[in-house]
């Protein structure tokens, strides 16, 4: 709904209908009008009804939601600063895992032997629970930055890997037999042809691998004993502290930062893959 | 400057593509998908290959473009192997399907080839043999006016027609002026209509570049249409059946293809495909169980 929202423009809807403004009424854009976002609406305000229902007979266990209002309004610097603090460890971790994945995606799709002896290998760690890896990175990594950025390098390293690598597996036939017949070098062939075939599937992968990243980043912070600042560790230390309010302000802050970073990797999408079936306008 | 001179086996025949006794089998089929094929092309020579499915002919091309190894025999292509020629940027390539890049517009897709292994254009400016030694200089607008697409040179392939594709294929293999154009079934796709048009495209630019082609196809009338002579290939295994001359005057304008020489042709071409079918071996699914 929201891409076909987008696409069209308004102009063209007003110089359609200028002919017959008088009779009819110029029609809004798709997003102003209630059957677009009614059901949502409605969907919001009965979840939010059953939120209170459950609170007012269960205070000690669900917050009411005005109270998680006033806990965010009582100090939002802690939020922001905190939020902060678990945006640069899954910024940081992302930009590891993504950029040791595309590199790898590109050799193993290169060479044969390379992809026997990694593949394998990146499926292991993939499937390995990466809470269970976390207490081990923390001994061998102090209490700093580190674990947590490596906890979310890891936990966003496999779908970058296996997302480029059959990315750059897919590009047709017919085109690469042209560029064979142009004797391309095997560089020519991945810069011009593999890379750029490849960038559906590398946003998918971001958009995937952006909100995954925020998972490891407070996965990371439950884990390390003694860690002192982002979301993580004011959902953990709220919770052993009965702040409910303040824990749930604190989610809430979370599920706004993953809102955020997906609006952003669509943004990029629309700019990068303007040529993609994907981005064409549906008839 | 200095000159590349090409190894003097090369040297030996600049004006013919020769495909002497090539056999190929694919791994694990039961019949040759080439047996024993002979054929001379002279330069400037519209060729075109056709017989049923199986008879060999995209296979002989993809042979001819170095893209499928033979077995025995040998191909030479101005007196170099199909390797040489394509490191001298000397064989263009048509697919079926227009194989641009999407994310390139129309232009940018028509210069690739001149940007893709810059060194064998070089290699091309400065060589002997091989007979002419024009380098892929052709301005890209005026290829895409005679294609008819000049308004659309800023457009992406996506914002395209399917007939409007692949006469941007076509345009950038011209581009490229190679010494032998390889045409793989380029209209199959389209409607009867468009297939039609882009005949006559494909014609008035051939008048205009007279590059060698060898055109794959499975429609008598494209083949009669378009060359100066049919290779009828028959099927299990593929074997040339007979060589059919078109002698039709050039240029090919609607009056010429409009005539009953055009047709008398089309029948010669139709009773020896029926001939050829007769000739090979029933395909095992048609076989009655």
């Amino acid at each position: 709904m929201a891409v076909v929202t987008a696409l069209r423009p308004r102009s063209i809807a007003r110089t359609e209908t200028a002919p017959r403004a008088r009779r009819t009424i110029p029609p809004l854009p798709a997003a102003a009008r209630p059957i677009v976002w009614g059901p949502t609406v409605v969907a919001l305000v009965l979840v939010g009804l059953a939120w209170q229902a459950v609170a007012a007979g269960n205070p000690y266990i669900l917050p009411r939601l005005p109270a998680v209002g006033t806990a965010f309004l009582a100090d939002p610097l802690l939020f922001v600063s905190n939020a902060w603090a678990t945006l640069q460890i899954a910024l940081l971790g992302l930009v590891y895992g993504f950029g040791v994945a595309f590199v790898l995606a590109v050799l193993t799709s290169e060479f044969t032997l390379l992809r026997r002896a990694i593949m394998p290998l990146a499926s292991v760690l993939n499937v390995t629970p990466v809470v269970a890896l976390a207490p081990g990175l923390v001994v061998a990594f102090g209490f700093g930055m580190a674990p947590k950025v490596i906890v979310t390098a890891i936990i966003t390293f496999f779908p970058v890997l296996a997302n480029v690598s059959t990315g750059l597996r897919s590009v047709q036939g017919p085109v690469l037999d042209v560029f064979h017949t142009l004797q391309a070098s095997r560089l020519e062939v991945l810069r011009r042809l593999r890379i750029p075939s490849a960038m559906p599937y590398t946003i998918a992968a971001l958009r995937v691998t952006l909100p995954l990243s925020v998972v490891g980043a407070v996965v990371a912070e439950f884990v390390a004993a003694g860690s002192s600042t982002g979301l993580g560790t004011v959902i953990k230390t709220s919770a052993a502290n009965s702040q409910l309010a303040q824990m749930y302000a604190a989610i809430g802050c979370l599920a706004l930062l993953g809102v955020l970073m997906l609006a952003v990797i669509t943004a990029f999408e629309r700019r990068l893959l303007f040529w993609h079936e994907s981005q064409q306008r549906r008839r | 400057m200095t000159t590349v001179t090409l190894p003097a086996h090369v040297l030996a025949d600049p004006e013919h593509i020769l495909v002497r006794e090539v056999d190929k089998t694919y791994p694990g089929a039961s019949a040759r998908a080439l047996d024993d094929i002979d054929l001379v092309i002279r330069r400037g020579e519209f060729v075109s290959l056709i017989g049923p499915s199986g008879c060999g002919k995209s296979t002989l091309l993809r042979a001819l473009a170095g893209l499928e190894p033979i077995d025995t025999g040998s191909i030479t292509i101005y007196g170099a192997t199909p390797r040489e020629a394509c490191s001298q940027k000397a064989v263009g390539l048509v697919p079926q399907t227009p194989a641009l890049l999407p994310w390139l517009t129309v232009r940018q897709n028509v210069e690739l080839p001149g940007k893709v292994n810059r060194a064998a254009s070089k290699r091309r400016a400065h060589r002997q043999g091989m007979g002419a030694s024009s380098v892929g200089r052709t301005d890209p607008d005026e290829l895409l006016d005679l294609v008819g697409l000049a308004e659309k040179r800023d457009a992406y392939p996506g914002e395209l027609s399917g007939g409007m594709q692949q006469r941007v294929a076509i345009a950038r293999a011209f581009g490229l002026e190679p010494d032998v154009l390889l045409m793989d079934e380029p209209f199959s796709a389209l409607d009867e209509f468009t297939r039609e048009a882009m005949r006559l495209h494909l014609l008035s630019l051939w008048q205009r570049m007279r590059t060698t082609v060898v055109f794959v196809t499975h429609s008598v009338r494209e083949a009669v249409t378009l060359s100066d002579r049919i290779v009828v290939m028959s099927a299990r295994p593929g074997r040339i059946h007979e060589l059919i001359d078109v002698d039709l005057p050039r240029p090919r304008d609607r009056e010429v293809l409009a005539g009953p020489g055009l047709h008398a042709v089309e029948d010669r071409v139709r009773d020896s495909l029926q001939r050829a079918w007769d000739s090979g071996a029933v395909p095992s699914d048609l076989v009655p169980a």
